[in-house]
């Protein structure tokens, strides 16, 4: 039986009587399930998993995404399996990527609000995230509860919204950090894909604002007015009533659902090592009708 | 002349006089220390025509020409007085028609709901901005004051090290970029390149450091682009929360004044494509800021 705590007023629990490294039962997983479904983002805390470990968690609840043919890491580049996207400051040899590291630019990315893989015809479902070194200082993951942000917008908005289309693609976050150094074969790997912007959960079946950086149009709308829309949006939707702040601690186990919360990482010192290591369970279908 | 706080330490309400009347050297003296003491203030009730705009503006310095009226052919101005600035949704001189969705016009000045300040882009910045409303929508058009001399006393002395002696270059085509319209220019690239400022400004007569933030900064002197952009909206989001913002809802012929160099503000979004909304803006050219404001010791190098 687990046992959740919550640690926010709105969403986040953290989840007690499990141990992710071991095999869950069908009730554990059932119970998982039905915590994040509430609670959107779960929290284990001091889980000493290993890379095996983390893909056999991850996989009770979906098929893996594979990372690879989405960023901009070569396969010999990449210090992980494929299944994993390697969230560290680290190069394949296990050193400290240099300050104008191309991976290191190109992940300065995550420090705006984002869902992942919504760039993705399908977008991701959950993500699991493994803390194996943090950082004392800074490096902390804000949650955005984009269910309550959704509640929270005035009925003329909420109509305004209800069937927009907007596209989605990792060159428009690049873009809003002046990260242009793509080459031609990239992006077309990073082609706009087309996201409803309001979704309904299929489980607890609460409607949320599917916001992300990635977002660059919207669909029947000049640029920048879709541009100034979506921040606006983006600015009501991350008010601090809506947002959790995760303090890193050693052995971290976070894992949230994509489909209803938005996240960012917090600058820090990036000359201390931060190793962090994500997994990622694949949604079903696209969020948009043709 | 009265001068009440509508929000304490950060803007005033000015009452009891009358600024379409020529003033007299003690209520300039007045509004110049009400200036420094709120950063805005609102004087409600002042049916002001153009050119008592520009005479009551005058008292205050120097006005510029502001650049979206300079890169502007003049057929497409509305007003051919080029220091009052043309903050509508019209159509140019043809006030009965508002501007058309896509209409260049329209997509440049969208870029007015980003935290701006006025002029920043250019070697001397504004210092005051005056804007005096005509018409206002049923909903929205607000405009938004975040106060930056707050934001710069509540970084914590870390940041206050890191930001001290830095200097950011501001464009007008950086503040457009960020909502994907690309700025043409009239064909002088001087309008365009950009100008380098200190990111911390100290007010020449309160002697009060505040952050010089603008959307119009794209870099930081010695940062990669993308630290730098990164850092720049963490810092921006700091210098905007809602303890620093003053909102004001426009009423017809309330007049508001800011100092650019202590403020950033913005426009709230209204439906500009069914609503008519009519201000006309006047800005001063800054005193204390500006590459001038580098101090020797850092100009030298």
């Amino acid at each position: 039986m687990i046992h959740v705590r919550p640690l926010h007023p709105l969403f986040v629990g953290e989840v007690s009587g499990v141990d992710t490294t071991r095999d869950l039962s069908v009730a554990d997983i059932a119970e998982i399930g039905a915590a994040i479904a509430q609670y959107a983002v779960l929290v284990f805390r001091d889980q000493r998993i290993d890379d095996e470990q983390q893909l056999a968690f991850s996989r009770c609840f979906g098929e893996l995404e594979y990372t690879g043919g989405t960023g901009i890491s070569k396969p010999g580049e990449q210090r992980l399996h494929p299944a994993f996207a390697d969230v560290s400051n680290l190069d394949v040899g296990g050193n400290l990527l240099a300050r104008d590291n191309r991976r290191r630019l190109y992940s300065l990315g995550n420090m705006l609000w984002h869902s992942d893989s919504s760039f993705k015809a399908v977008p991701a479902n959950y993500s699991i995230l493994s803390g194996r070194v943090v950082v004392d200082k800074g490096g902390e993951t804000e949650f955005a509860d984009m269910r309550a942000a959704y509640d929270s917008f005035e009925a003329d908005t909420k109509a305004e919204i209800e069937n927009l289309v907007c596209e989605h693609s990792l060159i428009y976050s690049r873009e809003t950090l002046g990260f242009g150094d793509l080459t031609e074969a990239e992006k077309a790997t990073m082609r706009p894909v087309r996201q409803a912007l309001v979704r309904t959960h299929p489980v607890s079946g609460r409607k949320s604002v599917y916001l992300a950086s990635h977002i660059g149009r919207i669909e029947g709308w000049p640029v920048p007015e879709a541009r100034a829309f979506v921040r606006d949006l983006t600015e009501i939707a991350t008010q601090p009533e809506f947002v959790y702040r995760h303090v890193w601690q050693p052995f971290d186990l976070v894992m949230w659902d994509n489909r209803c919360t938005m996240h960012r990482a917090r600058r820090y010192d990036s000359g201390t090592i931060r190793d962090m290591r994500r997994t990622t369970v694949a949604g079903d279908a696209p969020t948009a009708m043709a | 002349m009265l001068i009440q706080p509508i929000q304490p330490g950060f803007v005033g309400l000015v009452t009891d006089v009358d600024i379409c009347q020529p003033l007299t050297a003690r209520q300039v003296a007045q509004i110049e220390g009400g200036m420094d003491s709120f950063a805005v203030l609102a004087f409600p009730n002042q049916p002001v025509t153009d050119e008592q705009q520009v005479a009551f503006s005058a008292n205050f310095g120097e006005l510029e020409i502001p650049l979206a009226a300079q890169m502007m052919a003049p057929e497409k101005r509305r007003f051919q007085k080029l220091e009052l600035g043309d903050i509508s949704n019209f159509d140019g001189k043809n006030t009965d028609k508002l501007r058309d969705r896509d209409d260049s016009r329209r997509m440049y000045a969208l870029a007015n709901r980003l935290w701006h300040s006025d002029a920043s882009f250019r070697a001397v910045g504004a210092g005051y901005t005056l804007l005096h409303s005509r018409v206002n929508p049923t909903k929205g058009g607000n405009t938004e004051f975040a106060d930056m001399r707050a934001a710069y006393d509540a970084l914590d002395s870390k940041t206050k090290a890191l930001v001290d002696d830095m200097i950011v270059g501001h464009s007008i085509v950086y503040s457009r970029e960020q909502i994907g319209f690309e700025v043409k220019g009239d064909g002088n690239p001087d309008n365009l390149k950009p100008v380098k400022h200190r990111l911390v400004v100290t007010h020449p007569v309160t002697g009060r450091k505040s952050l010089y933030l603008s959307s119009h900064i794209g870099e930081i002197e010695g940062w990669l682009i993308p630290e730098a952009r990164a850092f720049l909206r963490d810092l921006t989001e700091h210098a905007t929360q809602p303890q620093f913002v003053y909102s004001h809802k426009w009423e017809v012929n309330d007049m508001v004044m800011w100092d650019n160099r202590t403020v950033m503000h913005r426009a709230t979004r209204f439906d500009d494509l069914n609503e008519r909304r009519d201000l006309r803006r006047t800005s001063l050219k800054g005193v204390g800021l500006g590459i001038d404001s580098v101090p020797v010791r850092q100009a030298a190098e």
